[in-house]
């Protein structure tokens, strides 16, 4: 089953590195798209449907609290599971995020398998392995 | 904190970090001296929080290709551009910080600035690093070992 992924970072070697995380962890069918901040990952919600959304915290122009500020306040874009992505792992930065509406929270460094647990998690039904 | 448990738990960071992200490990203290012939890369971010201060990172060149292919998987004949090396470079300093701040005890969030990669014979912070580690034997892509220093700065708050 395929399933498309956003990853949503400002570094373009964490982009590729999830990337290539996702393909070695064995979850085969992904298609990736891949955004440098919030801003420009909405341009890519609008435009084309997405089954989740990896994001970084701490990014230029609309970082990924803001992101998903904005994702809670369109009824479509809502539904899209948001995992965040980053190094910042304090109890209370975790704890935000999820109120904002993140449905899983990847602390980096990560395992790959903690990756693809939490989006075999977040997908659901929507990837059957 | 003492001094001693801030370096403790930046070496305990940076193995996570190389071990989880860049498949390679840290053999352990780097003998002193290891360090200063070889180039090197260099990378520094700050955070602000309690306490505030500043990371910086150094990497002898050739153990940054290592890391580096290991982290995007590039092959032995696919030599990656020093752009990316320096941005690999940038993206460890910045794990290796968030995954040291995570370990302080407190409720408040930390604000880590973007990394930014030191132009090459700028001087690192004076004095000896905080940390100066070994890295593994086998890092593969044809490198054996190399050193990274790490330089933790904070700031002192009064009362």
């Amino acid at each position: 089953m395929s399933f498309r992924v956003l990853i949503v970072d400002d570094s373009p070697v964490m982009r590729a590195f999830i990337r290539r995380i996702i393909v070695l962890s064995g979850m085969e069918g992904a298609e990736f798209l891949e955004a440098s901040d919030g801003a420009e990952a909405l341009d890519l919600l609008h435009a084309q449907w997405v089954d989740v959304v990896l994001t970084d915290i701490n990014m230029p122009s609309m970082d990924g609290e803001e992101l998903l500020r904005r994702l809670e306040a369109d009824a479509v874009l809502k539904t899209v599971p948001v995992v965040v992505v980053s190094t910042d792992s304090t109890a209370s930065r975790i704890r935000q995020m999820l109120s904002l509406g993140a449905r899983g929270y990847v602390k980096k460094p990560f395992l790959p398998e903690t990756l693809r647990e939490e989006l075999e998690r977040v997908l659901g039904g929507a990837y059957a392995g | 904190m003492p001094d001693n448990e801030w370096h403790d738990m930046l070496a305990a960071a940076t193995g996570e970090v190389l071990e989880t992200m860049f498949f390679t490990d840290v053999s352990g203290p780097a003998p002193v001296g290891a360090s200063s012939p070889e180039p090197r890369v260099a990378a520094r971010l700050s955070f602000e929080g309690t306490p505030s201060g500043a990371l910086t990172l150094s990497v002898s060149e050739p153990a940054v290709r290592a890391l580096a292919a290991n982290f995007l998987g590039s092959e032995e004949d696919d030599p990656l551009p020093a752009a990316q090396l320096g941005s690999v470079v940038c993206e460890l300093a910045n794990m290796i910080c968030g995954s040291l701040l995570s370990h302080v005890r407190t409720e408040e969030h930390f604000k880590l600035s973007s990394p930014e990669l030191m132009p090459s014979g700028t001087a690192c912070p004076p004095g000896q690093p905080s940390q100066s580690l070994s890295l593994g034997e086998d890092m593969g892509d044809g490198v054996s070992g190399g050193t990274i220093d790490l330089w933790l700065t904070l700031e002192q708050h009064a009362g």
